[in-house]
């Protein structure tokens, strides 16, 4: 069961984040992957690994949808790293029919037969777990025991800007793990508490190891499903899903302090702050894409 | 030859699954060897009641007697035995011990509690406060009108709705509260309001910043199982045309088998170049879905007890 301490950001040492182009799909992303991995060291030897893609709905243009190329590919760097299992799993938040949105992504095509590997968190047996923070008034959730069983969890959204959250990354990504069986389709529950602060509590309760960004094709505007595709042709990707949330936000001309839930966020769970934050590869200027968002984020922009 | 393989198909798998998937408390979890729920629990007893196989009366006596010993006292069903807080799956209990003799208090308990659980979103309070929200732009929907949420004191959404209409549709009068009728009028019109433009449904948000919400297979298929008495009002026709419509694009088993129940409760055929169940088994298992299996199973057998006409109703 994973239940990992939290600490607070002023005793974390400096985190990295790697930026990483990526023209295309087609290109050879498992060596990007690969190259990008190395530089975290990671201890996979034996371990389970769980794949947290961002599957929010049917799509058969991959806009909306982390990129299976990026998700198999992943798999593939994590099974040369050594780790034993790679499950790939998410709980879709609209749509009961996770089976239709793996095929309208072509998943299958990419990662092989999924019955074996893919996990339906939404129907996966549960745990109750009782929150570590009360950011909003929710004392316990139910979670997937994959997902908190696993050695090591990674979150794979895509770089998308949200209707509600203001941007949708490696920390709401990690919605997809609250099971619909319990919650509905949506887990409409999580927006009565309050989508920041619920996004906090999720987060605590089951922080991702890893976080690894599609921002080859994101979405900007009324994401995240209704959005404009918007391309950015970079993967990012890090060991603090905070700094790389962080990282992602800048690299979409937002400023990350002002992200309500990655404001809060940056006090416990990781870092916002750039200059506790370590940039790798390509410079943020570089890559720097502004995203288009609602009306209602406009202070969000720099 | 097709048509025979996909005739064959509950028996031949879909059966087998779900008896091998049978937990020795009675119930059944969404995946063979998974804890047992009342959810998964439901849509199996619905399949092997509606199979006529032998030795499934034993299995659905187990499953009946999990289901009741699933409820809590307040008389609503978790989504997780470990739940002390009932939810959206009291209607689906409701509606399957329905058709078993011992059951008929727990049934009432049950339609109590749902008729009890109003949603949060639409007080009269709330109502009011909204007159003046940004917010009224962003959903233009009527919060007059109400349904039922996935758990309780949240929004209304289609599928919780759905399946609260179709536990008050097959209950005896006699164990209704006072109030369902007049439930049902309202959840009747909050589908109606939530159906997206052009027909079908989606969880329940039909536009989103003046933007039109896409409808989806499976919320759709329960709104009109629903809301089968209108078969004539243009939102059915509508939606109907839509869901015919979608068929060739179905890539999901469990979309599949809900829409071929649904067009074919409202008298449509099914049509012969449609995707096939067994072919959609193939490829994945039905991600060793229980849920899938079942409704699988009940969309390829056309004896539809489970959709009975509403008591006092005709055929």
């Amino acid at each position: 069961m994973r239940n990992r301490a939290l600490v607070p950001s002023f005793q974390r040492p400096p985190s990295s984040v790697v930026i990483r182009r990526a023209a295309n799909y087609e290109q050879d992303l498992a060596s990007l992957i690969y190259e990008s991995l190395a530089v975290f060291n990671l201890p996979l030897k034996g371990k389970t690994v769980l794949l947290k893609p961002n599957l929010v709905g049917l799509d058969s243009l991959g806009v909306m949808n982390t990129h299976p190329s990026v998700i198999a590919a992943t798999r593939e760097c994590f099974l040369r790293l050594g780790a034993s299992q790679v499950f790939i799993g998410d709980g879709p938040a609209m749509d009961r029919d996770t089976e239709a949105i793996v095929e309208s992504v072509r998943l299958r095509d990419y990662t092989g037969p999924l019955a074996r590997t893919f996990v339906d968190l939404n129907v996966d047996d549960v745990e109750r777990v009782p929150l570590k923070t009360h950011a909003s008034r929710l004392n316990e959730l139910y979670l997937p025991k994959t997902a908190l069983g696993v050695d090591f969890l990674v979150s794979m959204p895509k770089l998308k800007t949200h209707h509600w959250a203001g941007v949708t990354l490696s920390l709401k990504n990690m919605f997809g793990i609250v099971p619909g069986s319990c919650y509905g389709w949506p887990k409409n529950v999580l927006h009565w508490a309050g989508i920041d602060r619920a996004i906090l509590d999720v987060n605590a309760a089951a922080r991702p190891d890893f976080a690894i960004v599609d921002g080859i094709l994101g979405m900007e505007g009324n994401g995240p499903i209704q959005g404009t595709p918007k391309a950015s042709r970079v993967l990012i990707c890090g060991s603090d899903p905070v700094a790389v949330d962080a990282t992602c936000c800048r690299i979409m001309g937002l400023m990350p302090e002002r992200v309500k839930y990655l404001a809060r966020a940056g006090t416990l769970l990781g870092h916002v702050n750039i200059h506790k934050i370590q940039q790798l590869g390509e410079s943020i200027a570089s890559v720097r894409t502004p995203f288009a968002v609602l009306p209602a984020f406009r202070a969000m922009a720099e | 030859m097709e048509a025979d393989l996909e005739s064959s198909f509950p028996r031949s798998v879909c059966l087998p699954f779900l008896r091998n998937a049978h937990n020795a408390d009675g119930g059944w979890g969404f995946h063979p060897g998974s804890q047992s729920r009342a959810e998964p629990t439901c849509w199996a007893i619905l399949a092997l009641i509606n199979s006529s196989e032998g030795g499934a009366c034993e299995a659905v006596d187990r499953g009946f007697r999990f289901l009741r010993a699933a409820q809590l006292p307040d008389g609503s069903w978790p989504s997780t035995p470990e739940e002390k807080t009932g939810c959206w799956v009291t209607s689906l209990a409701c509606w399957v011990l329905d058709s078993e003799k011992d059951s008929a208090t727990a049934v009432a308990a049950g339609l109590r509690w749902l008729c009890e659980d109003w949603p949060r979103d639409s007080t009269l309070w709330r109502r009011f406060i909204g007159r003046f929200s940004a917010q009224r732009h962003v959903f233009p929907i009527n919060n007059s009108y109400r349904g039922w949420g996935w758990t309780p004191r949240t929004s209304s959404w289609v599928e919780p709705t759905s399946f609260a209409l179709l536990a008050l549709r097959c209950a005896p009068q006699a164990v209704l509260p006072a109030v369902a009728q007049r439930r049902r009028q309202l959840a009747e019109a909050m589908l109606y309001d939530r159906m997206c433009p052009g027909g079908g449904w989606n969880c329940g948000n039909p536009s989103v910043y003046g933007v039109a919400g896409e409808p989806l297979v499976v919320p759709t298929a329960w709104a009109l199982i629903a809301l089968r008495a209108h078969p004539q009002r243009p939102e059915n026709v509508s939606s109907l045309a839509w869901l015919e419509a979608s068929i060739p694009q179905i890539q999901g088993a469990g979309s599949l088998a809900l829409a071929r129940i649904c067009l074919e409760t409202y008298g449509r055929a099914w049509p012969s170049g449609a995707p096939q169940l067994h072919d959609l088994h193939e490829k994945n298992a039905f991600l060793q879905s229980v849920q899938v299996a079942a409704w699988a199973t009940l969309a390829v057998n056309r004896r539809r007890h489970w959709l009975a006409p509403a008591r006092g109703e005709a055929a």
